[in-house]
């Protein structure tokens, strides 16, 4: 199966190296956690302008939700998986298992 | 730099095939789980350390079987340094799993760490009660070995309920089991066998953990 560029089923927003790296960062989080910009940074080994503009990607398509703060006066900003981000995630693993080769029937 | 920048792009951007979509999904997920996983054994090992190690020097202070003798002071230092080492040690760990993160498991771990100093506090203050209204001396010590095995069992039941961990349930069971037969050892078995059922049962585990490979959070 040679399946090159935008595949057909399967979220443009999500199918990219580092956002979906990004997305299973986040889904990997205990559900409703929060992870700072710089500890989700470290995890990635991504440049933070990378990690922003991949970030603010996922955040206008409404997968992610950007809490910005303050802790003892310095600004602090949390990243969390949305729902709709999470069943976004979920669909695009399943539409990508569809477009697996089937696999060996047992016994066949 | 921004033809750096437009190199790891591009390389970032290139379109992926099904297969290495999923092949990179799972390779991330190990990845992620490793990088914010605790290494857990260092919750186990210090203290079966300070068990073992401790506990049995306490009781080589008796006269028994075994032809060591060790001074009281020196068993009583060993026990003090390690079981200070251990505390740190799970604390400093507890502190930096939780870094950068906040939220629902953040919570329920702070309430957990705290179980274990509001529990021994309590049991520091029932037992120094009773103890006061006066016990022979034995008993006085079956008392402390043996309460204290039972609330680190049960703080262990309630962290394998919390943390969905069959393997540290059953240290818990063990825990328990130990500071019950530590009673009916008698003064020194009941050192004997905090240190080797305890202690051993303790190191077991951060044996067990080392070689876990790293899990998802519940």
């Amino acid at each position: 199966m040679s399946a090159i560029g935008s595949m057909p089923g399967l979220d443009p927003v999500i199918h990219a190296q580092a956002r979906l790296r990004v997305m299973v960062a986040l889904a990997a989080l205990t559900a409703g956690d929060q992870i700072t910009f710089p500890r989700l940074q470290q995890l990635l080994d991504m440049t933070a302008g990378n990690l922003s503009t991949h970030l603010r990607k996922l955040e206008d398509a409404g997968y992610v939700q950007i809490t910005k703060t303050y802790q003892r006066r310095t600004p602090v900003t949390y990243v969390a998986l949305t729902s709709p981000g999470l069943r976004a995630f979920e669909d695009y693993i399943a539409a990508l298992r569809l477009l697996l080769p089937p696999t060996e029937q047992p016994g066949g | 730099m921004s033809a750096d920048e437009t190199g790891a792009r591009l390389d970032e951007d290139s379109p992926l095939s099904a297969e290495e979509s999923l092949a990179l999904i799972e390779r991330q997920q190990r990845e992620v789980h490793r990088r914010l996983g605790v290494n857990v054994a260092l919750f186990y090992g210090p203290w079966g350390a300070a068990y073992l190690l401790g506990f049995g020097a306490i009781f080589l202070t008796y006269p028994t079987a075994v032809a060591v003798r060790l001074p009281a002071a020196v068993a009583i230092a060993i026990t003090v340094v390690l079981f200070a080492s251990a505390v740190v040690i799970t604390a400093v760990t507890g502190a930096r799993a939780g870094r950068g993160l906040r939220g629902p498991s953040q919570a329920a771990g702070a309430m957990y760490g705290w179980s274990w100093g509001l529990g021994f506090c309590a049991l520091g203050v029932v037992n120094t009660g009773v103890t006061r209204l006066g016990l022979p001396d034995d008993a006085v010590t079956l008392l402390w070995s043996g309460s204290s095995l039972l609330l680190v069992g049960v703080l262990y039941l309630g962290g394998g309920a919390l943390f969905q961990d069959r393997f540290q349930y059953g240290l818990g069971a063990w825990m328990l089991l130990s500071g019950a037969v530590s009673v009916f050892a008698g003064v020194p078995g009941n050192f004997a066998v905090v240190a080797l059922a305890g202690g051993g049962g303790l190191l077991l585990a951060a044996g067990y953990f080392a070689l876990r490979p790293p899990r998802p959070r519940p």
